[in-house]
């Protein structure tokens, strides 16, 4: 499966799709003007990889800030990867954020709250 | 089907007594027997067919509620999280505009704030024909301080020397720090005979004060000040140089005295 490489800009997260490795990456803001523009492209992938079913996928964020149409996006990723897991696929997010900035991680936990597959929530020092 | 008209004529005429015996009553019965059960079968079917129709229908109703429900849901939760991020941003906003009026050292006020606070203070009297004084303070010697005791006990003296200017000035006083050992002080509503007892005071205040808490035992600290009177019509500039004078002066003079300009 190709990889999918969205360099990072002021307004919007680096994300990086890695279809050997099998990890999603997204990492900075997001507060594009077309969130669908930005993230159905990663939606698609994330799809079309889970749709394979053949490796696990694991998802690693380090966001900051996310507008309102980021935060729907975000959430279609992770209700995709539930309907994975509940599938028997195996699936994983990692969050990490500054641990001076604790409503990262408290957002984070809102994120979490309905996936049932392993999503860690870690304060970097 | 075919055979109901010539059934129904012939039950009819059974009905009637037309029938010539009990024995061909019989294969009419029959007849009629089958009619009644394969119109029972029919009709079970419809009801049948009838129950699944609508069973689906409520199904369909069922799972338009439900996700309704799970997108009503999803968008409470979107809300939410947006109304967090919101609340992150005005917090970042409201640090960013701390640190951008107050000096991080001693917590007072910058010398932005203040320049902003003067020409407000200016355009208040200037409509209101009211006066203010400033002081313009600033720690003797204090060089001597950070070449003897190095620069964090002189950070440290900064810091208690603030501390007293704040904790001697009237509520509606204003101190910034100015410069590096600088602090200005705003007395709105004064004339420079007013200011003088409050300089005086302040003055005193840092002489007298011990500055133990701050580890500062061994270390003795003066300020010198000048002082002055806005004179309406002048700028902004012109008052500054001329509490600027004043200190100049206190220091030329011997250092830990307050001068009026």
């Amino acid at each position: 499966m190709d990889n999918l490489d969205i360099p990072q800009t002021s307004a919007s997260p680096a994300i990086f799709a890695d279809g050997t490795a099998g990890t999603v990456t997204m990492k900075g803001d997001s507060y594009p003007e077309n969130s669908f523009e930005l993230f159905q492209p990663l939606i698609d992938w994330v799809t079309a990889f889970l749709k394979a079913g053949q490796r696990p996928l694991k998802l690693e964020l380090e966001l900051l800030y996310l507008n309102t149409s980021s935060i729907r996006a975000l959430m279609d990723i992770l209700d995709l990867m539930e309907d994975a897991h509940r599938k028997g696929l195996q699936v994983a997010a990692r969050w990490a954020y500054e641990a001076a900035n604790e409503r990262v991680g408290q957002l984070a936990e809102e994120f979490k709250e309905d996936c049932t597959f392993p999503f860690d929530i870690v304060p970097k020092a | 089907m075919s055979d109901t008209p010539d059934l129904e004529a012939r039950i009819e005429a059974a009905l009637r007594g037309e029938a010539p015996d009990v024995g061909e009553l019989l294969p009419l019965l029959q007849a009629l027997f089958d009619r009644y059960r394969t119109q029972q079968r029919l009709l079970d079917r419809l009801t049948h067919i009838s129950d699944q129709f609508q069973r689906a229908e409520r199904d369909r109703g069922d799972s338009y509620a439900e996700n309704y429900q799970r997108k009503v849901r999803q968008i409470e939760k979107i809300v939410r999280i947006s109304d967090q991020y919101q609340v992150m941003l005005r917090e970042l906003n409201e640090r960013l505009h701390t640190i951008s009026i107050q000096d991080e050292l001693t917590g007072l006020p910058n010398r932005r704030f203040m320049q902003e606070r003067l020409t407000q203070e200016i355009a208040l009297v200037t409509r209101t024909s009211g006066r203010f004084c400033i002081a313009l303070a600033d720690i003797d010697r204090f060089k001597a301080i950070n070449d003897t005791h190095g620069h964090a006990v002189g950070d440290a003296a900064l810091a208690a020397v603030a501390d007293i200017l704040r904790a001697n000035l009237r509520e509606y006083d204003v101190c910034a720090r100015w410069g590096g050992e600088e602090f200005l002080m705003l007395f709105p509503g004064c004339n420079v005979d007013d200011a003088a007892p409050l300089v005086e005071r302040i003055r005193q205040g840092i002489g007298e004060a011990r500055l133990s808490e701050a580890g500062l035992e061994d270390v003795s600290i003066t300020i010198s000040l000048g002082y002055t009177e806005f004179q309406l019509g002048e700028s902004l500039d012109a008052t500054l140089r001329r509490a600027d004078d004043g200190l100049y002066r206190a220091k030329a003079e011997g250092r830990n005295r307050a001068i009026r300009a």
